[in-house]
């Protein structure tokens, strides 16, 4: 370089593309990366045969969360108490998203990384979609290996992970839909003190709730949006005797389905027992609408916002039955962590969900506690008898909770594209056989593209 | 879109024959470079290598392997795929969505390019003027274009608020009803295509005002003297000045309208019922919600050459009826 340039030279097109023809040399070389053509089943065969007595847990791990129910504190106070008994093992919480499906979306997006949490929030419309990408690992090898009394988890909570004779994830901020209602609209409008029993009842009820709400208000208000509207129809659909599908068959052309979307349309756009909310539960403790769907998860937040005494109920009954789905999360760990890390995660999340944190947990959100030891603790009990609204979500638990179609849940992208479908008839106002027939094509081949080939 | 009224470079004289390792006109033929033009190699690897190299890795190979994703049937995050060579996109073709969200995109193109030109060029002539306080109001139309656009969308998410927002609370006091912007199809649109122009027109303004003040004085007082009025002189003389501005701005707002994500994920993820779902969202929402990694690469693909046809007609067709002072 001690040399001058010679000042004529410039790099001709021929040099550049020389330099070009190197690169994409490179490129094609590096851009093998990503996944296999032609492979048959992606489902895992996931850390078999791990020796866990001869593991030593990692001394740091990472856990993904959206902090369910405003909970950071929350899982900060829980990290800390776990650090008091495990001080070598530090435990890095880290806000993955605002929602599931933004947790969800970004741990998809790095799982071709190493950048990947050791814990990951695992919600009711992901968890499948970790299982069948061989993204997570099972944990009953390693629970076993940490005597976690597995038996003590709530049967339906713990069995909504399971497939292929091993469990996926563990239930953590597990909710069901519940009614709340507003028993100072509800005494003023001459009611009894309780929720519902049926549809058809709070349609007796609406012309006296609309007295007491604004005109923009409503007797009943209900969000849309994934993640959400297709989780609370299920009540609906399946009271009408009808379901989202049988296993993976799509079931949405049935009369009984049908029924359901024509009940969906006309508590919006007939009786209008219905309004539509982007805040519903901001909008009831506002006093804009009497009641409303929301999930428990909402319940210690709905208290502290409303100035009234907000009252819980089951979701009402349809004309042929009833039905409450379970949602929220669970917490999985993944596959491609080292055994070591997988051991930490898998201590950590057994400390998380034992009897005492799981009643932590809940008597701080609202969510359902997952061991059945917990519920008739002593913890849960004085909750109970302080704030008996806690209690209604357990025993809607054990008297109405179902599990929940399929298609919603192990179809990729299926809630999502079930939302389409009820927010066609609740926004737009399509009738329910219209809305219902531009979807299920779309399931149909959500289907057979992502979930056929891997079973 | 710089001048070129400056002399032209003189072209090197006799530049072929002093260009080296280059062989001798005529049918190529193999020759040992100098050690000269091997260190003249060397420094041009030295100098344009790390650059072109970044360029290749972090542009140009995504950009590979996403038309090369867009040939499989892959779930996003599965270790596997299959290959369907151009099934995504005739897919994309036969959707009957495809037409709706390319009339969204172009509705939010034309309103977000078309409005933010008229009102950053109405905003830098009055910013332009001799006000009180100029330097001031400047920063202030300025300063949202620096903002996040997901902290904005998040702001302007309380304003719309139909039941508590302040622009609900304004309607009312003039008595009309605030429509409700998240769920009613039309509106969503609109309220988006709003905050776009917000957020945006602050960087067209600052690029006219610039515009703006090359206009030579002189040539308004010369337009003042034969008695053209305002408009006239704005009309004849201003707008053709500004011309080569107006062109950069399109260009670059219009790639930039094409792109934008933010807002639209902030406000509406694309909802209600598709109604605010642009090419670019599509591409999100295929890829990260419903996982069809493969199809959203190819709708990736259809935005890419689509920025690149409306890139080549502007720079090929409209900038030749731009007037360059």
């Amino acid at each position: 370089m001690n040399q001058p340039l010679p000042a004529q030279w410039s790099p001709s097109r021929r040099d550049v593309l020389r330099l070009g023809g190197l690169g994409a040399l490179a490129l094609s070389l590096a851009a093998c990366a990503g996944p296999t053509v032609g492979g048959g089943s992606s489902a895992p065969s996931a850390s078999a045969g791990t020796d866990w007595s001869k593991i030593t847990p990692a001394s740091q791990i990472t856990w993904w969360s959206n902090h369910p129910g405003a909970s950071k504190a929350i899982e900060e106070e829980l990290i800390r108490r776990f650090n008091a008994e495990h001080p070598d093992i530090a435990v890095k919480l880290v806000t993955a998203g605002a929602g599931y499906d933004e947790v969800a979306q970004r741990f998809q997006a790095a799982s071709s990384s190493n950048n990947l949490p050791d814990l990951v929030i695992a919600s009711d419309v992901w968890w499948f979609r970790y299982y069948l990408n061989g993204q997570v690992m099972p944990l009953d090898d390693v629970f076993a290996h940490l005597d976690v009394d597995v038996a003590d988890y709530n049967p339906t909570l713990y069995g909504d992970y399971a497939y292929d004779s091993r469990h996926w994830a563990v239930p953590y901020a597990r909710s069901t839909p519940l009614f709340y209602y507003n028993k100072t609209m509800w005494a003023a409008a001459g009611l009894p003190d309780r929720g519902p029993g049926t549809w058809a009842e709070l349609a007796e009820w609406a012309p006296a709730l609309r007295g007491q709400v604004p005109t923009d208000g409503a007797p009943l208000g209900l969000a849309t949006g994934t993640s959400w509207a297709a989780w609370w129809f299920e009540n609906m659909l399946w009271g009408h005797g009808g379901q989202y599908s049988d296993e993976f068959t799509v079931t949405l052309d049935t009369p009984q389905a049908l029924a359901a979307g024509d009940f969906l349309h006309d508590l919006f756009h007939g009786s209008k027992v219905a309004g539509i909310g982007t805040d519903t539960g901001a909008d009831f403790a506002a006093g804009v609408f009497a009641s409303t769907i929301g999930s428990t998860g909402s319940l210690t937040g709905l208290l502290e916002a409303a100035t009234f005494e907000v009252g819980t109920a089951y979701l009402p009954d349809g004309p042929s039955g009833s039905g409450t789905p379970t949602g929220g999360t669970g917490l999985a760990i993944p596959a491609s962590r080292t055994p070591e890390q997988q051991l930490a995660a898998a201590m950590f999340l057994s400390f998380l969900t034992d009897p005492e944190n799981t009643a932590y947990f809940s008597q701080n959100t609202g969510y359902m506690p997952v061991r059945t030891s917990a519920v008739e603790g002593e913890t849960m009990s004085s909750i109970y008898a302080a704030t008996p609204q806690f209690r209604t979500a357990v025993d809607q638990l054990a008297e109405k909770s179902r599990s929940q179609d399929w298609v919603r849940v192990f179809v990729p992208g299926g809630d999502q594209i079930l939302t389409e479908g009820i927010e066609q008839i609740v926004l737009k106002g399509t009738p329910a056989a219209e809305a219902f027939a531009s979807i299920a094509p779309r399931l149909e081949k959500a289907y057979q593209e992502n979930v056929e080939p891997s079973l | 879109m710089t001048s070129v009224s400056s002399p032209v470079r003189p072209a090197p004289p006799e530049r072929r024959r002093t260009i080296p390792g280059r062989a001798p006109a005529g049918r190529a033929r193999f020759t040992r470079p100098s050690p000269r033009a091997l260190r003249t190699w060397l420094a041009f690897l030295l100098l344009a290598g790390p650059n072109v190299v970044l360029l290749l890795v972090f542009v140009y190979r995504p950009l590979l392997q996403s038309f090369y994703y867009s040939t499989l049937q892959w779930n996003m995050g599965s270790p596997t795929a299959r290959s369907v060579g151009l099934g995504n996109y005739v897919e994309w073709f036969q959707d009957p969505t495809t037409a709706d969200v390319m009339v969204t995109t172009g509705v939010f193109m034309v309103a977000t390019v078309g409005g933010s030109l008229v009102l950053g060029l109405g905003l830098a002539l009055l910013l332009n003027r001799r006000l009180k306080g100029r330097g001031f109001a400047r920063t202030v139309a300025f300063a949202p274009y620096v903002l996040s656009g997901v902290a904005v969308g998040m702001l302007w998410l309380f304003i719309f608020d139909p039941r508590y927002g302040l622009l609900s609370a304004g309607l009312r006091a003039i008595g009309l009803d605030s429509p409700d912007w998240y769920t009613t199809s039309p509106w969503a649109l609109v309220m988006i295509i709003v905050v776009y122009l917000w957020k945006n027109v602050g960087y067209v303004a600052l690029i006219y005002l610039a515009g703006l003040q090359a206009v030579p004085l002189e040539l308004k007082q010369a337009a003042a003297l034969d008695g053209a009025s305002s408009a006239r002189t704005f009309r004849s003389i201003v707008l053709p000045l500004l011309a080569p501005t107006t062109f950069f701005l399109t260009v670059t707002t219009l790639l930039s309208s094409l792109q934008s994500f933010d807002i639209i994920q902030a406000m509406t993820k694309g909802g209600p019922l598709g109604s605010t779902t642009t090419l670019m969202y599509q591409i999100y929402e295929e890829g990260f919600v419903t996982g069809r990694a493969g199809y959203a690469s190819a709708v990736a693909t259809i935005l890419f050459l689509l920025l690149l046809v409306v890139t080549v007609v502007q720079l090929r067709f409209v900038e030749k009826k731009v007037h360059y002072a």
